[in-house]
């Protein structure tokens, strides 16, 4: 095995109206629409490299078709293939573009959370809006929050323990935080791979559910003026802007026009693999996803998709 | 795997209280350990027991720089390296170093030397591992910045050291700033996916340019500011940005002349990057994007 998982690469949503969510997620999120096929929109923060961060896909139904993390070296797909099939997981290969345009090669497995995840190694990369000699640090005319790039993703499993197991056992992720029930179970988990807080995170709810996705915003200035943006367009917004307990991180919460909750964030820490992981008590779980407010609102504990 | 991130700079300062003073009131670090010669300190966030350390000596200048790799057997592998490259390895023992265990060293072509240390003694943060505050508020002294970033060293031949942090060590390069001919004159290499750990620039060998503290926002920029010319400290340059690396910025220099940097933003390199080019026409605004231009004492004080 060579350096494992990097980092999210994208993840694929379900709208009912593909036009309705790429225009919010063109003008009001403000992503750069790379490619277009029958029933799907391609889509990826300014900064980002990679042909796609985010993929829009015409569906009768809202929530997480996919995720896809990206991973090093090319060997790292034979690598976990062969270690998730040694521990019972069936895994399905993909050659290069055959998931979608611009696409690398892929492996894709369910976990025991129910979700779809996907490993791929060597995304057709379009390049970042600057040119590589000479740059200006951001290109001039990005359109609403213009976010750089996609950061994390956050999502509900019946057994959060059982997810934290499977994502860091088979698939290397390490725990950087944990809200722990007065039972000693988790009730959350946050796990990483980019030595930032959290690169997915799980929190107790229905198997294969979608909490959130999240873009990252360069500093609590940007997370005021998303929320600007949000509300000039009449977007309703979930929570925020405030600090999280758990990841020191910024965040604004709101609704994408299927449904989806989106997050923008920021902040956070650096996290050496030797860490030790945080852990939050249930009776702090308020002041743990919302430091300032203390409390979490009944929509933030029951509403995903 | 390989080398993780910039563990510690250490220094030389010919007043070791002024040195320590400074660092602690009005840089905000804390004072983890001293002997004789010696003061060691870190970060609010940091866990590891030091990130800077000062030793008397009549005369400024870097002692070593310091990278923490992420497993044990990362040292007997990059020692293997360093030596076939031509480098003579010391291996320095657990125990003999204040507040790490095993570690190599060996001098490098541009001149300083470097240090790999896997095992350092965990102190902890100012902050609970149990339901902690996001910040420690009641010691927020001075710029308080939560970590340390990265440095950069001169070197007389920027291409060829490059060349040795890359091949031998595994640094890679995310941006470059090239002469007329062609030939790098300034080299910007990460190993922790941010723009920079290590840097190179055109100068005399074994020369220390600066270091560089992590600050949260260009708020927290601006603060610093504040609190720099509230104590009377000499600004180099800034607040601004970099046209390289993107950051932003100030420059300043502690009471015995080494230029210290606080810095933030940045972007979030994958490994397989495209490295950005710089042309020397341009160097004014890769430097200092908002100027357009160099001072002298940027391109000649260094320590």
């Amino acid at each position: 095995m060579s350096g494992g998982i990097l980092r999210l690469s994208h993840v694929e949503i379900r709208v009912p109206d593909l036009e309705l969510a790429t225009a919010y997620y063109a003008e009001v999120v403000g992503l750069v629409e790379t490619a277009r096929e029958p029933g799907r929109v391609f889509l990826k923060g300014w900064d980002e490299h990679q042909h796609h961060s985010v993929i829009l896909t015409d569906a009768p139904t809202y929530g997480l078709e996919h995720m896809g993390f990206k991973v090093e070296d090319a060997d790292d797909l034979a690598h976990y293939e062969t270690r998730l099939e040694t521990a019972g997981v069936s895994v399905e290969r993909f050659a290069r573009g055959a998931l979608a345009p611009g696409h690398g090669d892929a492996i894709r497995f369910r976990a025991p959370t129910g979700h779809l995840v996907e490993l791929v190694h060597g995304m057709e990369q379009v390049g970042n809006m600057l040119p590589l000699n000479n740059p200006p640090p951001e290109p001039l005319g990005l359109v609403g929050m213009h976010p750089p790039r996609i950061d994390h993703v956050f999502l509900t499993a019946e057994d959060v323990d059982d997810a934290t197991r499977f994502f860091s056992e088979l698939l290397d992720f390490r725990l950087a935080e944990q809200i722990l029930g007065d039972d000693g179970h988790q009730l959350a988990s946050f796990l990483e791979r980019t030595h930032t807080p959290h690169d997915v995170a799980f929190i107790t709810g229905p198997q294969g559910g979608l909490h959130h996705f999240a873009f990252w915003l360069d500093d609590w200035n940007q997370v005021r003026r998303a929320a600007d943006i949000c509300s000039y367009h009449g977007i309703d917004i979930d929570a925020g802007p405030t600090r999280h307990g758990a990841t020191r991180g910024y965040g604004l919460y709101f609704f994408d026009p299927a449904g989806n909750r989106n997050e923008v964030y920021t902040g956070g820490y650096w996290v050496d693999p030797d860490a030790d992981p945080i852990t939050w008590t249930e009776s702090e779980m308020g002041r743990a996803i919302f430091y300032y407010e203390g409390v979490v609102n009944q929509r933030f504990l029951t509403v995903h998709s | 795997m390989g080398i993780l991130r910039l563990s510690h700079v250490d220094i030389k300062v010919p007043d070791l209280d002024l040195a320590a003073a400074y660092y602690t009131e009005v840089i905000g670090m804390l004072e983890v350990e001293r002997t004789d010669d010696q003061v060691f300190l870190k970060c609010w966030d940091e866990q590891d027991h030091h990130s800077l350390a000062l030793r008397y000596d009549p005369r400024v200048g870097l002692d070593r720089m310091s990278f923490k790799v992420e497993h044990e057997d990362d040292l007997a592998e990059l020692e293997k390296a360093v030596e076939t490259y031509g480098y003579a390895v010391e291996r320095i023992s657990d125990g003999e170093a204040v507040g790490q265990g095993e570690s190599i060293r060996f001098d490098t072509p541009s001149g300083q030397e470097m240090e790999l240390v896997h095992e350092v003694t965990r102190v902890g943060g100012l902050l609970p591992k149990v339901n902690p505050h996001p910040v420690p508020e009641a010691m927020m002294k001075g710029i308080a910045p939560p970590r340390m970033d990265h440095l950069l060293v001169t070197a007389e031949e920027v291409g060829e050291a490059t060349k040795f942090y890359m091949d031998v060590l595994g640094f890679r390069l995310t941006e470059q700033l090239l002469d007329g001919d062609g030939h790098q004159i300034g080299t910007w290499m990460e190993r922790s996916h941010s723009p920079h750990d290590l840097a190179v620039v055109s100068g005399v060998n074994g020369g220390l340019h600066h270091f560089a503290y992590w600050l949260d926002d260009w708020d927290h920029v601006r603060k610093a500011a504040d609190i720099l010319a509230y104590n009377a400290i000499q600004i180099d340059v800034g607040p601004t940005r970099h046209g390289i690396t993107r950051g932003e910025t100030i420059y300043f220099f502690d009471p015995l002349g080494t230029r210290n940097e606080v810095f933030t933003g940045g972007y979030r390199p994958d490994p397989d990057f495209p490295t950005i080019t710089w042309t020397e026409d341009n160097i004014g605004k890769a430097i200092f994007y908002y100027e357009g231009e160099l001072n002298d004492r940027f391109m000649k004080v260094h320590t």
